[in-house]
C-alpha cells in the first residue's frame, strides 16, 4: 500500500528555521533505514508558505493569493511517499521517525488511491494514458 | 525549480465520493499535457482522512489521533509535482487544471539541495543523491 507521510509546519518552519546539522544527520539515517527497508519512495521539503500562492477556481474565475497563509499548523511543511504493508506499519515507521521541528509537531498519515480503487469511472483507455504517463516521466527521470 | 501543488479536500472528497468518468476524462488529458510539456514529475490522490492517522511528537512521546479530521478545507485531498522555470508559470499551469468552483489549491516550493546551506554537509550531500536514485528505481 502507498502512504503519504505529512510533516506539518510550525512557527519555526514557517520562519525558515533550517534545521541544524544534528536533525539533518538523524534524517539522513531514518531516510537510510527507509530505503533499506524498501519503503522510501520520495521525499521533499517545502519552502515557508511566503514564497507560496493559493488559487481558488470558481465557474471560469481564478483567483491568485501569495502566501504567507495564517494557519500555521494546517500547513505542510514537508512529505514522504512510503510503501508500507499497512496503516500500522506506517504508524510504527512514523513513530521512530526523529521529531523533525525543534519543538512539538505533527505527522498526518494519509493512503494514496491506486488505480484499483477508481471503479469503473477509471476506463481501460484512462488506465493505459495513465501506465504510458508514468512511464514517460520514469524513463525522463532515469536519463 | 520544483513546485509541489497541494489541491485542498472538500466535503465530496472527504465524504469519499470518487470522481466521474468525465472528470477522470478531463484530469487525464491535463495530466498529458503536463507530461508532453516536461512539468509533470509526480501526482497523487489520498483516500479520504477517515482512512488516515496523526501522530504528534512532544519530547519522547508519540500521540497516535486516528481520522477523520475536522478542518476539511486545510485537508490535502491529493498532489502534483511540477518542474518549471518560474512561481508564475507553476501559477499559469494551476489555472488550466480542470477543476470546480470551490476548489482550492496552494503552491509550494520545493527545497533543493542548493536550499540548504551548511548543515547539508559534503557527507550528506553524498548520501542523499544515492537515496533519491534508489528510491525512484522503486517507484
Amino acid at each position: 500500500m502507498k502512504f503519504m507521510i505529512m510533516v506539518k509546519a510550525t512557527d519555526d518552519s514557517e520562519a525558515g528555521v533550517m534545521p541544524g546539522i544534528e536533525l539533518m544527520t538523524a534524517m539522513g539515517n531514518f531516510n537510510q533505514q527507509l530505503v533499506d527497508a524498501g519503503i522510501m519512495l520520495a521525499g521533499e521539503g517545502l519552502h515557508p508558505s511566503s514564497r507560496g500562492a493559493r488559487v481558488f477556481f470558481e465557474g471560469d474565475s481564478r483567483t491568485v493569493t501569495d502566501g504567507p497563509f495564517a494557519e500555521t499548523k494546517e500547513l505542510v511543511a514537508g512529505y514522504w511517499l512510503w510503501n508500507c504493508a499497512s496503516m500500522e506499519e506506517a504508524v510504527e515507521w512514523v513513530k521512530r521517525c526523529p521529531n523533525p521541528m525543534p519543538g512539538p509537531s505533527e505527522i498526518e498519515i494519509r493512503r494514496v488511491f491506486t488505480a484499483e480503487d477508481f471503479g469503473e469511472a477509471f476506463t481501460p483507455e484512462l488506465r493505459e494514458q495513465e501506465e504510458q504517463m508514468a512511464q514517460a516521466i520514469e524513463s525522463r527521470n532515469q536519463s | 525549480m520544483k513546485f509541489m501543488i497541494l489541491v485542498k479536500a472538500s466535503e465530496e472528497s472527504e465524504a469519499g465520493i470518487m470522481p466521474t468518468e468525465q472528470l477522470l476524462t478531463e484530469m487525464g488529458r491535463y495530466n498529458e499535457q503536463l507530461v508532453n510539456a516536461g512539468v509533470l514529475e509526480a501526482g497523487e490522490g489520498l483516500h479520504p482522512t477517515s482512512n488516515g492517522s496523526r501522530v504528534r511528537f512532544d519530547g519522547e512521546n508519540r500521540t497516535v489521533t486516528d481520522g477523520p479530521f475536522a478542518e476539511t478545507k486545510e485537508l490535502l485531498a491529493g498532489f502534483w509535482i511540477f518542474k518549471v522555470n518560474s512561481k508564475e508559470e507553476a501559477i499559469e499551469w494551476v489555472k488550466r487544471a480542470p477543476f470546480d468552483g470551490g476548489t482550492e489549491i496552494e503552491i509550494r516550493k520545493v527545497f533543493e539541495a542548493a536550499d540548504f546551506g551548511e548543515a547539508l554537509t559534503p557527507e550528506l550531500r553524498e548520501q542523499e543523491a544515492p537515496l533519491r536514485a534508489k528510491s525512484a528505481g522503486s517507484i
